[in-house]
């Protein structure tokens, strides 16, 4: 199974699609709905039609990794959202690095086990699903590279040297061969935000782990979680960082909501905003404020905004 | 001459700690010991030690591991996967190994919030909506703002049939099955820079 687990560049690095199917994300349609959308509007920017389904569901990944859901019934509902996907004759494009990272690994797994791929597609056989393993799966932040360029020229709202500062999240990281990056040191989301006017920052813990994957913000916040977070939010204020990116929902909700907590724990303030990618490149763009869904952050973007030039409702 | 391997020192070895056969190379293990130096949770916790895990496992001695509390802090965050040269997934290994701890009934209140979740992941096809009417609210109000559908369109046929999917695999038996009472207590032999566990007997 671990052989298998180097694949074809020109299976990483197909061509730019016309359309593809885009993979909803639990946490990034509910906590923070301006990432969804944003993602949508830079592929309308660019040209690309989103396809989404109702029929799909969650990955089911992230529970699995918390130990609450069998093995069994991740693999099954991987399946059948692939399938659904594989009916549309698409590439299944995600949002959020746990879906990405999720789908790519139950997708491995079921497609270099065969019995559980037998298991998976018996357990959806009668609702007329088949999962074949046609359907590539790759993160949104993959075409943002790779069109970056694209991305440069319709730029509307230059970030004016915005010092941000990144963070690629462990899950993307960790698909080492299917990732268009080295995922030692990866630099891409830089390029991106230097494409589009902004500074980045390289701060120290910048690949430093959020803390908050699998559950641990809710078993071992105090032992483990804030003084992770800590780490990183104190390197990158050392930094000047004056923005943090994200490419995970997820990552998002640690680096975001946990804020308030590091202040009351450690006495020092933080104040970083940390929003995902897409909402920065759709920023720049110049999509509509208000279809960014800032409001959903707790630590408030009015600083930066004003920095740029814009306020809330423009 | 052949070279000693590890299943010859403990019978059945896979089919004890890895059933699911997901970490099936764990025996070419080098010892490098780079998982440790690259987990941010061996940073903060050195009795959590992901190549002294796998020493132990291949030695037959994993029964204290199940038993600690070290094992519920692993981050999943991969970086030991990453670096690994023998491409060892570990995360795999980890979620295995709580499976069995579950099983055994150590580290339940570990599981319990993800219980939860998990039966309400069950009704709406989506993970962490909240329950709350407030909660709720919340969502619909930012989602109206931008424009977006109230609530993510998830239709009544992919609920019924996420739904279905808990029951056929057994999901929701092995879900009811778990009770608070069952708990046994887990420990952490980490505290205030000592690691007790290596305290001889006699200090």
């Amino acid at each position: 199974m671990q052989d298998e687990r180097m694949i074809k560049p020109e299976e990483r690095l197909p061509e730019i699609p016309r359309t593809l199917f885009l993979f909803r994300s639990c946490t990034g349609s509910l906590e923070y709905p301006g990432t969804e959308s944003a993602v949508k509007e830079c592929l309308g920017i660019l040209g690309i039609d989103a396809v989404m389904d109702p029929d799909q569901t969650c990955c089911s990944g992230y529970l699995l990794t918390c130990s609450a859901h069998k093995p069994e019934v991740s693999l099954a509902a991987t399946a059948r959202n692939l399938s659904i996907v594989e009916k549309k004759h698409l590439d299944t494009y995600t949002f959020c690095n746990g879906c990405f990272g999720y789908l790519s690994e139950l997708a491995h797994i079921m497609l270099h086990n065969v019995d559980y791929l037998h298991m998976a597609n018996s357990m959806i056989a009668d609702w007329g699903y088949k999962y074949e393993g046609k359907t590539k799966i790759f993160h949104v932040q993959d075409l943002w590279y790779r069109m970056k360029d694209a991305l440069a020229q319709k730029v509307v709202r230059p970030l004016n040297g915005l010092r941000i500062g990144t963070h690629h999240g462990c899950h993307y990281l960790a698909r080492q061969y299917r990732i268009l990056d080295d995922g030692g040191y990866p630099t891409f989301h830089e390029e991106i935000i230097e494409a589009l006017g902004g500074k980045p920052v390289f701060y120290k813990e910048r690949q430093l782990c959020c803390g908050y994957s699998v559950g641990r913000g809710f078993t071992h916040k105090e032992e483990t979680v804030q003084p992770q977070l800590y780490k990183k939010f104190k390197s990158a204020k050392d930094a000047a960082v004056e923005l943090i990116t994200t490419v995970c929902p997820g990552c998002n909700v640690a680096m975001d909501r946990e804020q308030p907590h590091l202040s009351k724990r450690y006495g020092e303030e933080f104040n970083i905003p940390v929003i995902d990618l897409s909402q920065l490149i759709a920023l720049a763009l110049g999509v509509p404020l208000p279809k960014l869904g800032f409001a959903a952050n707790t630590t408030s973007l009015n600083g930066v905004l004003k920095k740029l030039g814009l306020e809330e409702g423009s | 001459m052949l070279r000693e391997k590890d299943t010859d020192r403990v019978e059945n070895l896979y089919a004890k700690v890895d059933a699911y056969r997901l970490v099936e190379n764990l025996e070419q293990c080098l010892q490098c010991g780079k998982c440790v130096g690259v987990c941010p949770v061996a940073n903060l916790s050195p009795s959590y030690n992901p190549r002294q895990i796998i020493n132990d496992i291949l030695s037959g001695r994993e029964e204290r591991w199940l038993k600690s509390e070290e094992i519920w802090r692993c981050f999943w965050c991969a970086n030991c996967f990453t670096l690994c040269p023998m491409d060892i997934c570990f995360p795999l290994l980890m979620m295995e190994m709580r499976y069995r701890a579950i099983e055994s009934g150590y580290g339940l209140k570990y599981f319990f919030p993800f219980k939860r979740f998990a039966l309400r992941a069950r009704e709406d096809g989506l993970t962490f909506a909240p329950a709350s009417k407030k909660g709720r609210e919340k969502i619909v109000k930012i989602r109206q703002s931008i424009g977006t559908t109230p609530w993510p369109e998830v239709s009544q046929k992919a609920r019924d049939e996420y739904k279905a999917l808990f029951d056929r695999t057994g999901a929701t038996a092995f879900l009811e099955a778990i009770k608070e009472e069952d708990e046994k207590p887990v420990q952490l032999t980490y505290l205030e820079g000592k690691i007790i566990n290596a305290r001889r007997k006699d200090d």
